[in-house]
């Protein structure tokens, strides 16, 4: 150093310099976010769901009501037997029905039924000019040579032309899951604005206002908790029929009441600190210190509060779907899928676990992401 | 019209209901003149009503009695839309430098809500013509204006909260602890912001706090209140030097002295016991059961500010 | 005579999202018996982090790094077990904080808290052994009526009385060391003078050392026996309580001591402050942390972090203008100091 003992200059600026990066409250809350890797799983979760429900549809063949008769109740992984010529393969359907398989997966057409002959228990269908036989005497049903009573060498595929396999109306269930977790999406995203705007627009006024207003607004939220939402959904169904809207609008007007609530917690305790307090000796009108002032700082609970409902609202959307009185067919839902699948659970438990293990999915990435954001927003950590 | 003062308090009274049967006597009777370009500082115990004076003046609560008069308008009784134009010429500088800021704005923002809200600008960016400069007069630079508060450290926070509120140009300051918070090194920073302000502009201060030693150097009169009463007022070096009201004596006796060959001399803590509670406020004079000179008549008849010469009032039966 | 406890390079740091925030940057002290040792400094300056790592009573983020070394009566503590930390705790080194609300339990009354302290560490008390002894401590911190406040509930008391409960608390076991976190910073002046003449009291009873925590330099002058002045993690100087206020030798102590007012300030006179603000300790400066702030500061102290200079004894700085080759101009405040 040449001047060791020169006189530092520092001027006004270094010393009140900040050295922290400047980052946004909300740069802040994702900077935490996203060091947390369930958070970040969850986050990736609903991606995913979000393009399979809007994008997948595109990319699938069938429709949500695109019924086949010819291939009812088929599995995603299935056991054929192998033709005799080794072009195709075999499928045994549930309703003993057989139906041409070939080497890649795809399904194809049924065989026609030749004949039955009764004493052998062995019906001979038509394979391309060659007879083939299926064996029904003894479970599990086989594909038999005819002639030798020599059941066929055996193996099992993967269902190529229905990935999921087809439900018992010979629906595509891949496609209608899509459908499904969009209908269960868009149920869980319009209750969330819904419960936003209402939440937070009640709830800030009442806490806002306090005394007499307060107290009356929140007999009405406590009215509202208090009726039960499925017979509240059956009322509602009555009056504007059963479907998606009804749902909806059942969702749109309880489920606010929980945020109502959060907000205006939040908003009694913030009403008195000093920033509210500056912002009314400024002269701030009311519609300033509401949303420019309290909402703000009460979106850390309100963002955690939605997170948190968002599953419960896709659970009732099931639920309701489950009992029969959400949505009526062919539309799909994931809770109307898992209600069809219930009857044939013992022959194709497939039919019910796809669409639950969805909706655990859906669960499961929203909770991840609401427990991500609380930690993110809670001020405990901050440092 | 000049030596109007620019804010008359008379009677001020202030009580809180809580519950059905119990009220908090916050302030009872306290009446003062705060002249213009002047300081009047409010010393006391936490408790003793000062802040609660501060803000029933500030009309953020209602008054229970007694009458506030700012720069000849009596503003008692004034509802929040008749008083929005007056607050032009009243702000208030908070104690908590942490809380008195929203933590969701850049001090742009922040700096800015007054301007907006009583329209002297339209948008943002009009006011950047007047938040800048004011960045620069408390010691901050154009840089900070886009930061967000919880940035910043106590003193750069309260000298955001000083410049929100000397945006407006006002004539009165409320400042309520304003450095209580902070630390002693960023104390002197924003007393002599406060103090050059007050010369350039005019600005009055009504200045509460509890370090004695602060309230004496930035007042020009000093009033010392207990349990929502004004027990002393008069002239800040003469209160100082020449207390008369045993609390005074007491509360002055009770500084730690930055100097520790006369800290020992000290023998014993200059004042026994707690406030009471000002929901049951003793009968009397508010102070006779901490008073080491108090009589019988003390505790029957409460004593009224009286003038013991040269302006120097005092509420106590010994003087 | 051994010190009661040895703080050697202490480093602890906490690590956040926005990085290792180093609060205390390796400090050295040492306490000795029956002493009141006062630590001043601002927020920030790792002040109250420095006496939360001794008990280890840190957030979990906190990491005291390697090479740290807190030796309580001769016993090294930073490698004690928590266990063995909590048999300490309170009977041998007892703690008091700013907010006493928040170290005791609001539905038990607080006589009962008291003898809980000591039971904790000495159970074979029996039950009238113990109301008595706690009753002795109200006495002692002169809590009127200790009878029956002995069966009242935290929140039936006011903050000063609060404090006092917690004092009763620390001296239960009558513990060789004392911590007290700025237990006078939230009570009012008459409060904090009652409280301070309390500790001289009990501290002379006892014999027991007390650290005291404080931003405020009256309140050291009237209770420290020394006094440690820290600034961003470091100690920046040390002294004997005269020796600080006749001779302070660091440009921060002489800074804090310019910048407060005394009942004699002339009020035309504006006061000194110290220009700026506190360092941040997630990004600390590689020289003296004071220089930016510092009126005489030079182009190395920016660039390197001074040593300790010894300028008295039992007093030393860490300022670069107190080395011996420092030139004695104008803008040395030390200049006469350092000639002989």
């Amino acid at each position: 150093m040449d001047d060791k003992w020169g006189m530092l200059e520092s001027t006004n600026e270094d010393r009140e310099k900040i050295w922290k990066k400047n980052r946004t409250f909300a740069g802040d809350v994702w900077f935490r976010f996203r060091h947390k890797p369930t958070a970040i799983a969850g986050l990736i979760l609903i991606l995913v769901l979000l393009v399979f429900a809007f994008a997948g549809p595109l990319f699938t063949h069938y429709s949500y009501s695109d019924q086949n008769l010819d291939v009812v109740n088929i599995p995603p992984v299935m056991r054929v037997y192998e033709a005799p010529d080794g072009q195709a393969c075999f499928y045994v359907t549930q309703a003993l029905k057989v139906l041409r398989v070939n080497n890649d997966g795809t399904l194809d057409t049924q065989l026609s039924k030749l004949r039955e002959d009764y004493t052998a228990g062995v019906a001979i269908f038509d394979y391309d000019g060659t007879e083939v036989g299926l064996s029904y005497f003894v479970t599990p049903y086989e594909m038999v040579d005819p002639e030798t009573m020599e059941a066929y060498p055996a193996r099992t595929v993967l269902n190529r032309s229905y990935l999921f396999g087809t439900d018992s109306l010979g629906r595509d269930i891949l496609t209608r899951l899509m459908y499904g977790t969009r209908v269960s999406l868009m149920v869980a995203f319009i209750a969330v604005i819904v419960n936003m705007v209402i939440g937070i627009l009640f709830g800030g006024i009442s806490g806002y206002a306090g005394g007499m207003v307060d107290t009356v607004m929140m007999r009405i939220v406590d009215i509202i908790s208090t009726i039960p939402l499925t017979l509240y959904v059956i009322l509602i169904m009555v009056i504007m029929g059963s479907g998606l809207q009804s749902i909806i609008v059942a969702l749109g007007t309880t489920y606010w009441v929980g945020m109502a609530r959060v907000v205006r917690g939040q908003v009694l305790s913030l009403k008195n600190q000093e920033f509210v307090m500056a912002a009314k000796t400024i002269g701030s009108s009311t519609k300033t210190i509401l949303l420019q002032h309290l909402v703000p700082n009460s979106m850390g609970s309100i963002l955690v509060t939605v997170t948190m409902l968002i599953p419960s609202a896709i659970f009732m959307e099931a639920f309701l779907g489950y009992l029969g009185i959400g949505l009526q067919p062919p539309l799909a839902s994931l809770g109307t899928m898992c209600n069809d699948a219930t009857a044939n659970l013992r022959t194709c438990p497939y039919q019910l676990f796809i669409p639950a293990i969805v909706i655990c999915l859906i669960m499961f990435g929203f909770n991840f992401i609401g427990d991500g954001l609380r930690d993110a927003l809670d001020p405990k950590l901050k440092k | 019209m000049k030596d109007q003062p620019i804010l008359e308090v008379t009677g001020l009274t202030k009580h809180f209901k809580i519950g059905r049967k119990q009220t908090v006597h916050a302030v009872d009777g306290v009446s003062f003149t705060l002249k213009r370009g002047k300081t009047l500082g409010l010393v006391g115990e936490s408790g003793c009503g000062k802040s609660t004076c501060a803000r029933t003046v500030i009309r953020m609560y209602d008054v229970t009695a007694g009458k506030v008069v700012l720069d000849g308008t009596d503003i008692t009784d004034m509802d929040q839309k008749q008083l929005k134009p007056l607050r032009r010429k009243m702000q208030m500088i908070f104690q908590d430098p942490y809380a008195s800021l929203n933590a969701r704005m850049t001090v742009r923002d922040i700096i800015a809500e007054p301007l907006l809200a009583h329209g002297i600008v339209r948008t943002k960016t009009q006011a950047n013509d007047l938040v800048y400069p004011m960045l620069e007069q408390v010691g901050l630079t154009k840089e900070h204006a886009n930061r967000y508060a919880h940035e910043f450290s106590g003193g750069q926070r309260q000298r955001v909260g000083i410049a929100r509120a000397l945006v407006l140009q006002p004539e009165l300051i409320i400042c309520d602890e304003p450095i209580s918070a902070l630390d002693v090194s960023i104390q002197a920073q924003v007393i002599n912001l406060l103090k050059d302000f007050q010369e350039e502009q005019g600005v009055s201060y009504l200045f509460i706090a509890h370090d004695l030693s602060m309230v004496r150097y930035v007042s020009d009169d000093v009033g010392v209140m207990y349990l929502g009463q004004l027990v002393e007022v008069c002239e800040a070096d003469e209160i100082y030097r020449h207390p008369l009201h045993p609390y005074t004596k007491g509360l002055l006796g009770s500084i730690p002295i930055a100097n520790p060959r006369l800290a020992r001399q000290k023998v014993k803590s200059s004042m026994e016991g707690d406030i009471p509670s000002p929901i049951n406020p003793p009968s009397g004079c508010r102070f006779h059961t901490r008073c080491p000179y108090a009589t019988d008549r003390c505790a029957q008849e409460t004593p009224v500010l009286k003038d013991a010469g040269g302006g120097h009032f005092v509420a106590c039966h010994q003087v | 005579m051994q010190p009661v406890l040895e703080i050697e390079n202490l480093r602890t740091s906490f690590m956040t999202s926005s990085g290792e925030v180093q609060a205390v940057r390796g400090v050295s002290f040492s306490v000795d018996k029956g002493e009141i040792l006062g630590i001043v400094g601002e927020s920030g300056s790792g002040k109250s982090v420095t006496s939360m790592s001794v008990l280890r009573l840190l957030a979990d983020t906190a990491v005291i790094k390697e090479g740290s070394s807190i030796r309580f009566e001769g016993q090294e503590m930073t490698s004690l077990t928590k266990k063995q930390l909590r048999a300490i705790r309170g009977e041998k080194i007892a703690m008091i904080f700013q907010d006493p609300m928040s170290s005791l339990n609001p539905l038990i009354p607080v006589g009962k808290q008291v003898e809980e302290m000591i039971r904790e560490h000495h159970p074979e008390k029996g039950k009238e052994e113990l109301k008595r002894a706690a009753l002795e401590l109200f006495e002692k911190v002169r809590i009127p009526e200790p009878e029956r406040r002995y069966k009242s509930y935290p929140h039936e008391f006011s903050g000063g009385m609060r404090q006092r409960v917690m004092i009763a608390m620390a001296l239960a076991n009558k513990p060789d060391l004392l911590i007290a976190d700025e237990p006078t910073t939230a009570l009012d002046v008459t409060i904090q003078d009652q409280i301070l003449h309390q500790l001289r009291e009990l501290d002379k009873e006892y014999g027991t050392s007390i650290i005291f925590i404080t931003h405020d330099l009256g309140v050291v002058a009237e209770l420290c026996d020394r006094v440690v002045v820290m600034y961003g993690g470091l100690v920046m100087e040390e002294a004997m309580i005269d020796d600080l206020f006749d001779h302070p030798a660091h440009p921060y102590t002489m800074g804090l001591l310019a910048s407060m007012p005394d009942l004699e300030q002339d009020k035309s006179v504006r006061l000194t402050p110290i220009p700026g603000s506190p360092p941040d300790m997630t990004n600390p400066p590689a020289g003296c942390p004071f220089a930016p702030r510092c009126p005489y500061a030079r182009n190395l102290c920016a660039a390197e972090l001074p040593d300790f200079v010894e300028t008295g004894e039992r007093h030393r700085s860490r300022c670069f203008l107190q080395y011996p080759d420092a030139p004695a101009d104008g803008n040395n405040p030390f200049a006469h100091t350092s000639g002989k």
